[in-house]
């Protein structure tokens, strides 16, 4: 049996915990191993801390790694950002011997050493390509009766141009896997564009980067969708708290609620939304709740009904 | 990011670099740390280049030289004091109880002997000083680790 290492990364865990705990029951109900990467740090940051310092980027991030490297598995994510860090550093040690030097002399401070024995798997794509669509949807008992937006985020695609450019051109991978929990994958204006979040933006310039989600939101809003789902949970703050302050500071009533792709998956495999955080988000996700709440009902008196 | 704020010209930058200015200049400060990275320039520039890992490219050099934003300075020294630049607070803890986790994620967060070693590495790395709070301290640039320079990544992108 496989079993992976769940890299958390800093906002899953420590904001929107309800991504970490729908992780865990999605995987657990697929029957593939996940176990806690114990001691991981922040990756650290793509946007931010690769372009304050790279080798120190290189160094905190390959010590991430070698914590799996004792394990059979690779290591997997369920944030971008912690996938673009990851999977660079581990691509760029594993070809650069020289670097790998350099940041081993680090490491062999704190008695580690980064041999490049691991992948680094995003959940979104691990699913797509190790698991496949046919398999989810065979774990699926409450098909969602649900409009999605997809957002894939930056930092999902990004890293996967290189090395897996037959689903990173033009993706449709991430929609694929909407859509085998029985929702339907909505078309809108701008649909690969980025929530605003990314790079440090977000902490530098809030505003001009709620504007920027401001846009998603809206083309989202006119496409009829119920719910954002996102693969990212910095996207997912972007779209949950960013919203509640876009609505406080523009003066705008936005109410579409944000789930991680691993909540979406949670409630098609008949988790329920408070058991899978849904109800913790920033925004009040009441009538979300009560529309998924009454779809199961109906379906049900439909199956007692035939 | 360009629709949204006016001063913010990423090509600007690259020209400013290439004539032989430092775009990181106190002109462009703040505006070279408003990108996102979501490399929506870097796939449409016709001519191949590499804006994005020119603007990786300038801000380090800015961070080096010792000019950070103050709101990256608390980032970066939330990440030295806790080993995550978003760290666990009181509201996190009691939701991760509510839904059947630990009350403090299986991070550094829960390891003081991690937490540790992350420090290490950072103080091993000059990482510390870089960004601490009365900065008067200029990193030297690592030849093998930088980014490469703009006239480079232009170099490369019109081979």
């Amino acid at each position: 049996m496989s079993e992976l290492s769940l890299f958390l990364g800093c906002v899953a865990p420590n904001r929107y915990p309800g991504i970490e705990a729908a992780t865990k029951k999605v995987f657990s109900k697929l029957g593939i191993g996940l176990v806690d990467l114990e001691g991981a740090s922040c990756c650290p940051a793509p946007g931010v801390f690769k372009s304050f310092d790279k080798l120190t980027w290189l160094t905190l991030a390959s010590r991430n790694i070698t914590l799996s490297e004792s394990k059979k598995d690779d290591i997997l994510t369920v944030c971008n950002g912690c996938f673009s860090t990851l999977k660079d550093v581990n691509d760029i040690l594993k070809e650069d011997v020289n670097l790998k030097k350099d940041v081993n002399l680090k490491l062999a401070e704190v008695g580690r050493e980064f041999k490049g024995t691991q992948d680094v798997r995003h959940v979104i794509e691990y699913l797509y390509q190790d698991v496949g669509t046919d398999k989810i949807r065979d774990a699926i008992t409450k098909p969602l009766n649900l409009k999605v937006a997809v957002h894939y985020g930056c930092h999902l695609i990004q890293p996967l141009k290189e090395s897996h450019v037959e689903i990173a051109e033009n993706p449709t991978f991430f929609d694929e896997l909407v859509e085998a929990t029985g929702a339907t994958s909505v078309d809108y204006e701008d649909k690969i564009s980025c929530c605003g979040a990314g790079g440090g933006a977000r902490t530098a310039i809030l505003d001009s980067t709620l504007k920027m989600a401001e846009k998603k939101l809206q083309h989202m809003t006119e496409a009829g969708a119920d719910c954002v789902v996102n693969a990212c949970p910095f996207c997912h703050l972007q779209f949950d708290a960013g919203q509640a302050e876009i609505n406080q500071k523009f003066g705008k009533n936005y109410h579409l609620p944000a789930l991680h792709y691993m909540q979406l998956l949670g409630l098609a495999m008949g988790f329920s939304p408070e058991e899978l955080g849904i109800s913790l988000n920033a925004m009040d996700t009441t009538k979300f709740i009560e529309k998924v709440k009454m779809d199961t009902l109906k379906s049900k008196i439909c199956i007692t009904a035939n | 990011m360009a629709e949204q704020e006016q001063a913010y010209k990423i090509r600007r930058f690259l020209q400013l670099e290439k004539i032989g200015q430092n775009s990181e200049g106190q002109m462009n400060i703040p505006f070279i740390f408003y990108c996102t990275t979501c490399y929506k320039c870097q796939d449409n520039c016709p001519q191949g280049v590499k804006i994005v890992d020119a603007v990786l490219a300038i801000r380090e050099a800015a961070v080096h030289h010792g000019t950070m934003l103050p709101s990256h300075k608390k980032v970066a020294q939330m990440l030295i004091a806790s080993g995550h630049a978003v760290p666990v607070n009181e509201e996190a803890k009691k939701r991760r109880l509510q839904l059947g986790l630990s009350e403090l994620p299986p991070t550094v967060a829960s390891s003081k002997d991690q937490l540790a070693e992350v420090k290490l590495l950072v103080h091993l790395s000059g990482f510390d000083k870089l960004v601490a709070e009365k900065n008067e301290y200029n990193l030297p640039m690592v030849k093998s680790t930088a980014f490469k320079t703009c006239d480079q990544v232009l170099a490369e992108g019109k081979a």
